[in-house]
C-alpha cells in the first residue's frame, strides 16, 4: 500500500475518533435535497425538467428585460436625434448625436438582458441545481470534448458571448473551462441574426428556416470539432476527471443573487461595455471622415472605412467579394449587429426590402452562403475581446482564437464557394 | 469483488482497491474515497453516464470510466 | 494593528457568505497572480485589530493537484497569515475536516467555524462542539452564516486567535506516527526546508508530494530507506 493510502487512512481514523466523541445521530434524517433528485435526476423526467429549467431562465432573462432595453432605445435615441437638431456646428452634431449618445444607447441596451442573465445563472447557482445540469449533460458533452459543466455557458453563447464566456466561471476544472471559453465564440450570438435573416431573406426565399437552422448548426459542430482539437493540440488530449460533488439544495438569498449578479455586470460594463463604446465611436469616426468628402456620413464610399474596405478586398475577392463585404465585416468586428446598418448606409438605402434588393446585385446565394458563414466564424466581436483576456490569462490563448477563427473562416467560406462553383459547372 | 461501476442502485460496497493514475489517486483520497471507505450507488444519469454515489454523508458523480479503477466489495 | 486573516474550507461550505458577513463593503476582487481564479481580500475591523481578510479558493485537498489548491496551499505556507478560519460544513463534517487535519500538519494557526449547524441538526446530528474544540485542539465556532448568526462570535474567537497562537498536536495511530517520527528526525539532522514545519514536510516526502520532492531535491527512494 502507498503511504499516500496509509496517511489518507490515518487521517480518516482519526476523524471517526474524534467525531465518535462529539457527534452523535439523534433522529432519522430528513434529505430534502435528495426528495428533490429522485424528480429532478429522474431517468425520463432528468432531460425534459433541465430543458424547462433552461428555456425558463432564458425566457426570463429576456422577456422581463425587454421592456428596459426598449426604454434605453427610445432614450438614446431621442437625445441623439435633439443633438444632431440642436448643435449647430455639423461635424459636433454628428459626434455628440451618432457617436456618443448613438454608441451609449448601442451599447446600453445589451445592459437589461446581460443583467437578468446574471442574476438567472446566480440563481441557477446558488440553489446548487448547475451540478444537477451537469450530471444530466456529461455525457452529451463530453462526446464532443466538453465538459457537463460547459453546456449552460456555451446555450448563452446563443444569446450573447459575452456573458457566455462569463458565465464558464461556474467551471472549477481550468482546463475544461479554457477550452469552453475558447470554442463559445462558434455559437451564433443573436447578433449575427440580422445577417443570416438578410441574406437568407434574400436568396433563399421559402428556405429561410432551413437556412438559418443550418448556420447554428454548422457553429455547433465547428465547436465541437475545435473542442477536440484545442484539447488535444494545447492541452495533452486527456479529458479531466468529473469528480463532482452535488451539495444540497439551498434557497437562494435575494442579497447573495443580486451580489453575485452585480459583481459580474459590473465586470461586463466594465471590460465589455467600455470597448464597445470605444469601438462604436471609432466606426462612426471612420464612417464620417474626411467629413467634406463623406458629405458628413453619407457618401460612405469616400471614408475612411471605405478605405479599409478597399485594403481587405484583395484577400476576400477570391471568395467572391468586394470592398463593400470588407466594410461591413469590419464593422461586425466591432460589433456583429453593425453589419446589416453599414450595408445599408453603403447602399445608401434604409429599409429592409431596399437592401435586399441592393445586394442581390452584388452577391449570389453562394457568396450569400459564404458571407453568413464567414459572419458566424471569423472573429469575436470587440466586446467579446474585453472579457477573452481577462478570462483566458494569456494572450497567448487570445492570439489562438484569433489566428483560428480567421484560418476557418477563410477555409469554410472557401469550401462553400468551391462546392458552388462546382454545382453551377455541373 | 467488483468494479464501482458495476454496482447497481441502491447496492453498498467498500473501497478495498483505487486503480489508475497517482493525480486521481490523490483526488479521490481528497474526496474521500480510500480503502475501506462505504459506498453507495445512488442512481445513473438519465444518458447512463455519470454515476452519482453517496458517501461519507455526501453525494459525488463519477464518470463510468472513473468509477472502473475503483474496486469495491459487495455488502450484503 | 493589521492581522492578515485567510479563510479556508471546501467549496459550497459558505465561504463567500461568511467572507461577505465579515467584510461587507470593504472587499475588493480580482485574480491570483498570473491565473484566472477570482482572489477576494477585505477589511474586517474588530477593536484594536484590522482584521486583513483573504478569500482562498475552496478545496478538498493540499495536494496541489489542480491550480486551486496550490494557490491556497502556497498562500498559507509561504504569506504565513496570522489566523486561518477552517471553514466546515456541520452537515457533511467527516469529510471536511480532512482539510482541518492537513491544516493542522501545516501548523496553521486554525479558527474552525462551523458552519450550517441548522442543516447538520436537519440531517439528525447532535454536535458537542466543546467536546469537538477539546478533541481537535482548537475553537470550534458554531455558526448559521445566512442568518448571520454566529459571525459576531467567530470576530471574538479570530481576534482571540491573533493574541494567542494555538499548536494542536494530533497523533495518527502508532505505526503511521512511527514512520514520520523516522523521516522527520531526518528532516532535522539534515536541515530540509527549514522554513516550513518538520512534520510536514516528513509527511508530505511519505506521500511523495512531488513539490516538495523537487524542492527538497530528494527522490522517493531515499525516503524508503530512510523507513527501512
Amino acid at each position: 500500500m502507498d503511504f499516500i493510502d496509509v496517511m489518507a487512512n490515518a487521517r480518516y481514523e482519526l476523524i471517526g475518533e474524534i467525531l465518535g466523541k462529539s457527534i452523535e445521530r439523534v433522529s432519522k434524517p430528513k434529505s430534502f435535497s435528495d426528495l428533490v433528485d429522485v424528480v429532478v435526476l429522474d431517468k425520463y423526467l432528468g432531460i425534459p425538467i433541465f430543458l424547462t429549467l433552461m428555456w425558463a431562465a432564458f425566457q426570463f432573462a429576456f422577456s422581463v428585460s425587454a421592456p428596459f432595453s426598449d426604454a434605453i432605445d427610445i432614450f438614446f435615441t431621442s437625445a441623439a436625434d435633439w443633438a444632431k437638431a440642436n448643435i449647430p456646428n455639423e461635424v459636433l452634431a454628428s459626434l455628440i448625436g451618432d457617436g456618443v449618445f448613438g454608441g451609449l444607447g448601442f451599447v446600453l441596451v445589451f445592459l437589461p438582458p446581460i443583467a437578468f442573465v446574471f442574476i438567472a445563472l446566480a440563481i441557477l447557482e446558488d440553489t446548487g441545481y448547475l451540478p444537477r445540469a451537469a450530471f444530466v449533460m456529461d455525457r452529451a458533452m463530453t462526446k464532443v470534448g466538453l465538459h457537463g459543466k460547459s453546456f449552460i455557458p456555451m446555450l448563452l453563447g446563443f444569446g450573447c458571448n459575452v456573458p457566455a464566456i462569463m458565465a464558464c466561471r461556474t467551471m472549477e476544472n481550468e482546463v475544461d473551462r479554457k477550452i469552453t471559453i475558447m470554442v463559445n465564440p462558434l455559437m451564433s450570438c443573436s447578433a449575427r441574426l440580422p445577417v443570416y435573416l438578410l441574406f437568407a431573406g434574400a436568396f433563399f426565399a421559402g428556405y429561410e428556416g432551413t437556412v438559418i437552422i443550418s448556420m447554428y448548426l454548422l457553429g455547433i459542430i465547428l465547436a465541437a470539432i475545435m473542442a477536440k482539437v484545442i484539447r488535444k493540440f494545447f492541452f495533452g488530449g486527456e479529458p479531466s476527471p468529473l469528480l463532482m460533488e452535488m451539495p444540497d439544495y439551498s434557497m437562494p438569498t435575494v442579497k447573495s443573487v443580486l451580489t453575485s449578479a452585480w459583481i459580474r455586470t459590473q465586470i461586463f460594463l466594465k471590460k465589455a461595455a467600455t470597448i464597445l463604446f470605444i469601438g462604436a465611436v471609432i466606426v462612426w469616426f471612420l464612417s464620417v471622415f474626411p467629413w467634406d468628402a463623406t458629405n458628413g456620413g453619407e457618401v460612405l464610399e469616400n471614408s475612411y472605412a471605405a478605405l479599409i474596405g478597399r485594403a481587405v478586398e484583395p484577400i476576400i475577392a477570391p471568395l467572391g467579394f468586394d470592398w463593400k463585404a470588407g466594410v461591413a465585416l469590419f464593422t461586425g468586428f466591432m460589433a456583429k449587429e453593425l453589419v446589416v446598418g453599414t450595408l445599408g448606409i453603403l447602399y445608401g438605402v434604409e429599409s429592409e426590402e431596399a437592401i435586399i434588393d441592393a445586394i442581390a446585385h452584388d452577391f449570389n446565394p453562394i457568396t450569400a452562403l459564404a458571407l453568413m458563414t464567414i459572419t458566424l466564424i471569423y472573429l469575436p466581436c470587440l466586446a467579446t475581446f474585453g472579457v477573452l483576456k481577462r478570462e483566458l490569462g494569456e494572450w497567448k490563448l487570445v492570439g489562438l482564437i484569433i489566428a483560428y477563427e480567421l484560418l476557418l473562416a477563410y477555409i469554410v467560406a472557401a469550401i462553400i464557394v468551391g462546392i458552388g462553383c462546382f454545382i453551377e459547372v455541373m | 469483488m467488483m468494479k464501482l461501476s458495476e454496482l447497481k442502485q441502491g447496492e453498498r460496497g467498500t473501497v478495498v482497491d483505487i486503480k489508475g493514475s497517482s493525480e486521481m489517486k490523490r483526488k479521490l483520497l481528497n474526496m474521500g474515497i480510500v480503502k475501506g471507505a462505504e459506498i453507495k450507488m445512488v442512481r445513473n444519469a438519465p444518458l447512463k453516464d455519470p454515476i452519482e454515489f453517496e458517501i461519507r454523508g455526501y453525494h459525488i458523480s463519477l464518470r463510468k470510466n472513473e468509477a472502473e479503477n475503483i474496486i469495491v466489495e459487495v455488502r450484503k | 494593528m493589521r492581522k492578515v486573516v485567510a479563510l479556508a474550507g471546501n467549496p459550497n461550505v459558505g465561504k463567500s457568505v461568511i467572507f461577505n458577513a465579515l467584510t461587507g463593503a470593504r472587499q475588493k476582487v480580482g485574480n491570483w497572480p498570473g491565473v484566472t481564479v477570482e482572489k477576494k481580500e477585505g477589511i474586517c475591523k474588530y477593536k484594536d485589530i484590522e482584521f486583513y481578510i483573504v478569500d482562498l479558493p475552496g478545496i478538498y485537498g493540499f495536494t496541489a493537484n489542480s491550480i486551486d489548491e496550490k494557490i491556497a496551499r502556497d498562500y498559507i505556507l509561504h504569506e504565513k497569515p496570522d489566523v486561518v478560519v477552517n471553514i466546515v460544513d456541520a452537515s457533511n463534517i467527516e469529510r471536511n475536516l480532512y482539510l482541518t487535519m492537513q491544516l493542522i500538519e501545516m501548523e496553521a494557526n486554525v479558527v474552525v467555524a462551523l458552519n450550517k449547524m441548522d442543516l447538520a441538526k436537519l440531517k439528525g446530528y447532535k454536535i458537542d462542539v466543546r467536546k469537538l474544540s477539546k478533541e481537535l485542539g482548537l475553537s470550534v465556532i458554531p455558526m448559521i452564516a445566512v442568518k448571520n448568526e454566529g459571525i459576531e462570535e467567530l470576530k471574538v474567537a479570530i481576534y482571540y486567535a491573533t493574541k494567542h497562537r494555538v499548536k494542536p498536536f494530533l497523533r495518527y495511530n502508532d505505526g503511521v506516527e512511527r514512520i514520520i517520527s523516522a523521516v522527520q528526525e531526518k528532516v532535522i539532522e539534515h536541515n530540509i526546508l527549514s522554513n516550513y514545519p518538520p512534520r510536514f514536510v516528513a509527511i508530505k516526502l511519505l506521500e511523495g508530494d512531488e513539490e516538495i520532492l523537487k524542492m527538497a531535491n530528494f527522490n522517493e527512494e531515499v525516503i524508503k530507506q530512510w523507513i527501512s
